[in-house]
């Protein structure tokens, strides 16, 4: 299976798809109307249980990391040089860390952080086809969940018809060890017939779908029933609940909190560049460990 | 109504792709009725597939070139009605299983065709269990297609045709990318569309196999009706097919040859067992 489905029992997996569909576009309405990155960071912190209740910290962990990755780039180098700026915060090497920008930087950050953490919940807990017969339910056309569906698919097979060419040209003497400029050039013979290869693929593949009855009209059905329970209804209320609060906040009260502080954002700025550092030295351990093996 | 008129009427169909210059398939005429099982033998290049596809309508439908003639399935003029709605009674099975296969898992596989067709959940569950269990491949439900042999791929199409329970099922070369055992499972599948009441074709080089399971033999060469009829009237005919480049059963150009060499007038026979008889027989 090629895509990061992961099969677990859990409440989030049980969700209707067109649900958690819903959560994700909740989740990106929720990171605009609270522009500050204090409250960024509860909506985050927030998502945790869903993510521990979906069982699914190992892998979300393993993924965000990439986001992270992100996160400190945007937040170092918008919070030195991002002319927004006017408020020193702190200094570091000569380089002034300033609050307007720090904010901006922050914001943007945690944006792609909530963001991220919705998708991957959604996509991990969310098989592929159901995805499909939940878009259907909601009037997108049946050929275009299909296209949707069949990404998933067609990817293994052009990786390994990718292998079988560059094994085939190999064969007829292309040099894939040479210089960079060659294996530029080399990209021609290895993706021109591999285009046509998929092409011819894709086409076989209408004909087959036109000898299933594709484009038949009339009334279709799915083997996956995608059902909305009252477990659904209630995570329905609690997202609409939360967003009037979120809106109530973003109207009355943002005058009178102060959340955003000086330390809130120095820590968090110094915090996620102590955990790249953690994976980076994790990642370069590993690096050591491994050369190491391979002398041995 | 449908049980009186034949599975299949073909009157002088001609066929000719846009970008060949001569006819690929010139003025065939057959009928085949229902429940019998049709092999249609030939060179490569014969028009063997070309035939096939005509009888869904794939052509002239979705690969264009210039038609003549007329088809009937089961009484339904194929020019009147699209693919999409022919594949109700006429099921195709093509080459390459890999390209037939378009779903995560397999009982997703097979149920994407009843699911166009508009069959009902339940009956679908029902379906997907009898189709493997006609192919063979039993509790494979869950599995993904792509992670099968090439041979439980292409059952896997079969199955996923079969459920669609057309009235017609035609294979074009199903068994070509298939082990020994596998081409056997197909045959055997082959070999049960009678018990269902269907009408089959198989477009096959195995002669052998096409002799002891088919009903009736089409040759083709050149776009031309050669012979048609029973395997007996067929594979008798061997000097004829010789002539054609193509070669009979191995029961019976042995018995051919056996013949020749020795001045024997013995019966040609057409399959295994008919060759035993026939040499009991010359013992006595």
């Amino acid at each position: 299976m090629n895509s990061l489905y992961l099969q677990v029992d859990s409440l989030i997996h049980s969700l209707d798809p067109r649900t958690k569909m819903i959560f994700v576009i909740f989740v990106v309405i929720s990171s605009f109307v609270l522009n500050d990155p204090a409250l960024q960071f509860v909506l985050l912190v927030a998502m945790f249980p869903l993510v521990v209740i979906g069982k699914l910290v190992k892998p979300y962990l393993i993924s965000i990391q990439f986001l992270l990755l992100f996160a400190v780039l945007i937040m170092t180098v918008h919070g030195i040089y991002n002319p927004i700026g006017v408020t020193p915060v702190f200094e570091l090497f000569g380089l002034t860390f300033k609050y307007e920008s720090m904010v901006y930087a922050s914001v943007m950050s945690f944006r792609i952080l909530v963001i991220g953490t919705a998708a991957v919940l959604f996509v991990m807990t969310t098989h592929p086809s159901d995805m499909a017969s939940a878009l259907v339910k909601w009037k997108v056309p049946h050929s275009l969940a299909f296209i949707l569906l069949s990404t998933f698919q067609i990817i293994p097979i052009i990786a390994r018809e990718a292998k079988i060419v560059m094994e085939a040209q190999q064969a007829r003497c292309l040099d894939v060890k040479g210089n960079l400029l060659q294996r530029v050039k080399n990209l021609v013979p290895m993706f021109a017939p591999l285009f046509i290869i998929t092409f011819m693929k894709v086409h076989q593949l209408s004909y087959v779908l036109e000898c299933r009855a594709f484009s038949r009209k009339g009334n279709k059905t799915s083997l996956h029933e995608t059902k909305i329970t009252s477990v659904d209804y209630a995570f329905l209320l609690g997202m609409v609940a939360v967003l009037l609060f979120e809106v109530y906040l973003k109207l009355y009260m943002m005058g009178s909190m102060q959340l955003t502080t000086d330390s809130f954002l120095i820590i968090s700025l110094v915090s996620t560049w102590a955990i790249c550092g953690l994976l980076l030295v994790k990642f370069l351990l590993k690096k050591v460990q491994t050369a190491l093996g391979g002398i041995n | 109504m449908s049980a009186e008129k034949p599975a299949i009427a073909v009157k002088g169909l001609s066929f000719q792709y846009p970008d060949t210059e001569e006819k690929v398939l010139k003025n065939i005429n057959f009928t085949l009725n229902n429940s019998e099982i049709l092999g249609i033998i030939g060179p490569t290049g014969a028009g063997k597939s070309t035939l096939a596809m005509c009888l869904n309508g794939l052509i002239p439908q979705i690969i264009p070139g210039e038609i003549e003639g007329e088809i009937f399935i089961k009484g339904i003029d194929v020019s009147q009605s699209t693919v999409s709605d022919m594949s109700e009674h006429v099921g195709f099975v093509f080459q390459e299983p890999e390209n037939q296969l378009s779903q995560m898992t397999i009982e997703e596989e097979i149920a994407f065709g009843m699911g166009n067709l508009g069959v009902p959940r339940e009956e679908m569950e029902d379906r997907i269990i009898d189709a493997l269990r006609q192919v063979g491949l039993s509790g494979f439900e869950k599995r993904s297609p792509l992670a099968l042999s090439g041979g439980q791929q292409q059952r896997v199409a079969i199955a996923s045709v079969l459920a669609m329970r057309p009235t017609i099922m035609i294979m074009d070369e199903p068994t070509s990318m298939l082990d020994p055992k596998g081409k056997n499972e197909v045959y055997g599948v082959l070999r049960n569309l009678k018990e269902y009441g269907m009408t089959g074709i198989i477009i096959d080089h195995e002669v052998e196999r096409i002799a002891t399971y088919c009903d009736k033999i089409l040759v083709l060469n050149e776009g031309e009706i050669q012979l048609f009829g029973t395997p007996e009237e067929v594979f008798t005919n061997i000097e004829f097919l010789h002539r054609l480049k193509l070669n009979g059963p191995q029961v019976t150009e042995f018995v051919y040859k056996y013949n020749q060499e020795f001045n024997r007038e013995l019966k040609l026979p057409t399959y295994l067992e008919e060759a035993v008889t026939v040499f009991e027989k010359e013992k006595i």
